[in-house]
């Protein structure tokens, strides 16, 4: 019993990044653009949540910091992509590497160390007890209890759904990517819609650097997003951008991510780190036999 | 070219503009800082064969990516390739001791076949199941990682270390030094030599060129398209694999922790830099070599972090990139102006 409510939890938590870049990665892939630098949102969100959190004292102000931080990459993307007409894969990649430089160089500059910064004067985002249900057995530790942003990150889910399928912003957007020129000559300008969409993509990509730093732990490390935007690119793409498809094949990542975590009294560690890896390459691979099959 | 040329140079002027904004803004001297940086680079013989052994393992990924993308695969596994051709090169040198002329091209071609390996698998994972490349190479760059990790910290481990690290490999295995210039270098420029080669004289590099700028007619032209990209993916995991056996057999002749860290997606941003051009892989991974090499004698000068000089290169990318674009756009405008000058007339 204990395991599994623990699997669960490690499932969840673990799967809460990976959901939240990926539901910003969605938008934009209904919008048509070729967005991989989700890496690099998530990363700078991750550390302006360490920078706000630490100075202020405050877990609101390091979200809002992050959401900034992470708003200011999408901007970096925004002017290249959009009024530069760079190609998106190679902003995307300057953008991975401009975050990453950025960081590290900042987390020496800022903080004088190397490698990873974990003060305790850095405030957590607190963890949020539900009245009444966290009293049921069983139940309630698994829906009581959780990171306030996992909390967020289910209304995220609700919200980006609601938004692609049921508002004229999502008609507009699933236009953009369908057909940007249909988009232009009825009088919306396809640009706008996408440059809105790769801003609530900087939002949700921030809120999910500052869950990666300031909720599932309390530091900022170098590269600390380590792939986890290129597997959310890997979710949207998978589930051809469905929201709720997302939730379920990032639920599937946390689970390996909890499982390698468990498999540790069996394996190397080492091993254990590459199961959410591996998890991409079979989901990639029975997602392509399908479509061989659908196709054939 | 010479258009390619002007955007390059346009480019790094407003990257190294937008660093030395960065650096004002930090109370630094940013003229002081280039100074510095380029004299601890290129300042003379001993600074020059420094940044060359660093430029090797730049140029060989960036010749990999490439050399991938102008001819369609999308190979972004230069690190995890460079890892494997390591280790391989590592364990066949901690196994075997030949005589110096047998034992260096046995561990290149051993490093050689440590990246083929790493990105035939992904080659084949396209060829029988269909599955994008772009995002395998990715999720085999981490596998990579920390197979290499567990390997140097296991099976390879050295008994006497602190931290992960194989034994040394054998002697007979070192490339020779003279002076402070490193053997590595004409390894790299034979391979760089052999790839332009293979790339702009031969049939099969004008097959991969064709299929790189349209596969449709590439194969309705009767290019046998799946072999070729099959043949392109060994390739350029070959000559990933052969950087990451340069740098054992040059450098420290141990795997250490980290290894590649620092080259990690160097190759892709040089291949990109580069517009996928051969000859300009070499330059722009010759530059970026010189800013690397002289990014510790900045901070030793200057006190400037040399952590600036990663933020340098992507401005540097997007900057180029954008502006060969906008270069384009530009000099359209201007071809129609004189269009309708002369209609005009």
């Amino acid at each position: 019993m204990k395991i599994t409510i623990g699997l669960i939890n490690g499932m969840i938590a673990a799967a809460t990044p990976i959901l939240l870049a990926a539901l910003g990665g969605t938008l934009t892939y209904y919008a048509g653009i070729f967005n991989i630098a989700m890496e690099g949102m998530m990363l700078g969100g991750a550390f302006f949540a360490v920078l706000g959190s630490y100075y202020s004292g405050s877990w609101v102000i390091g979200i809002i910091c992050a959401i900034l931080g992470s708003l200011f990459m999408a901007m970096i993307f925004i002017v290249f992509s959009i009024f530069l007409k760079t190609d998106e894969f190679i902003t995307g990649v300057g953008l991975n590497l401009f975050a990453l430089g950025a960081t590290t160089y900042l987390l020496r500059q800022i903080f004088e160390v190397k490698g990873a910064f974990a003060g305790p004067g850095i405030v957590p985002v607190p963890n949020i007890d539900i009245p009444f249900i966290k009293d049921i057995p069983f139940v309630g530790e698994i829906l009581s209890g959780h990171n306030l942003i996992i909390y967020l990150t289910v209304l995220a889910t609700i919200f980006v759904t609601f938004l692609v399928f049921r508002t004229k912003f999502g008609l507009r957007l699933r236009a953009a990517g369908y057909n940007p020129t249909c988009l232009d000559t009825s009088g919306v300008s396809k640009d706008k819609t996408r440059i809105w969409s790769l801003v609530i993509c900087g939002i949700l990509c921030g809120i999910a650097g500052a869950y990666l730093s300031t909720g599932y732990v309390t530091l900022f490390s170098e590269n600390m997003s380590a792939g986890r935007g290129w597997i959310s690119l890997a979710a949207v793409i998978l589930v051809d951008g469905h929201p709720l498809g997302i939730a379920l094949i990032s639920l599937l990542f946390g689970f390996s991510d909890g499982l390698g975590l468990y498999l540790q009294n069996i394996l190397p560690s080492q091993f254990t780190s590459m199961v959410p890896y591996v998890a991409t390459l079979i989901a990639l691979f029975i997602y392509s036999n399908q479509k061989k099959k659908n196709e054939g | 070219m010479k258009k390619n040329f002007l955007s390059g140079l346009l480019g790094i002027v407003v990257a190294m503009l937008i660093g030395a904004l960065i650096m004002l803004v930090q109370g630094y001297n940013p003229i002081e800082t280039y100074a510095a940086l380029f004299n601890y680079s290129i300042g003379d013989f001993y600074s020059f064969s420094s940044m060359l052994t660093i430029a090797v393992p730049l140029i060989l990924t960036g010749l990999s990516a490439s050399l991938a993308f102008a001819s369609g695969p999308v190979n972004l596994g230069q690190p995890g390739q460079l890892l494997m051709g390591a280790l391989f090169a590592t364990v066949a040198g901690l196994y075997i001791d030949l005589p110096s002329i047998l034992m260096i091209p046995l561990l290149l071609v051993a490093a050689m076949l440590g990246g083929a390996i790493w990105s035939g698998i992904a080659g084949l994972m396209k060829h029988w199941f269909n599955m994008d490349e772009f995002i395998t190479t990715l999720m085999l760059n981490m596998i990579a990682d920390f197979f290499t990790y567990w390997a140097i910290s296991k099976p390879f481990f050295d008994d006497g270390a602190y931290s992960p690290m194989t034994p040394q490999i054998a002697k007979s295995g070192w490339m020779p030094e003279f002076g402070n210039f490193n053997t590595t270098v004409i390894v790299m420029l034979i391979a760089f030599v052999a790839v332009w080669f293979i790339f702009t004289k031969t049939t099969a590099g004008y097959e991969w060129r064709i299929s790189g700028e349209n596969s449709l007619f590439a194969r309705i032209g009767g290019v046998k398209t799946s072999k070729n990209y099959l043949l392109v993916m060994l390739l350029t995991g070959a000559l990933a694999g052969l950087a990451g056996g340069l740098i054992i057999m040059g450098g420290p002749h141990r795997f250490l922790k980290d290894l590649g860290a620092n080259y990690a997606w160097d190759g892709v941003m040089i291949a990109m830099v580069a517009n996928n051009s051969i000859i300009g892989t070499l330059l722009y991974g010759l530059f970026f070599a010189t800013l690397q090499s002289g990014a510790l004698g900045m901070e030793l000068i200057t006190a400037v972090p040399s952590e600036i000089i990663m933020v340098l290169q992507s401005v540097i990318v997007l900057v180029v990139v954008a502006s060969r674009g906008s270069l384009d756009i530009i000099m359209e405008r201007f071809a129609e102006r004189k269009k309708v000058k002369e209609r005009a007339i």
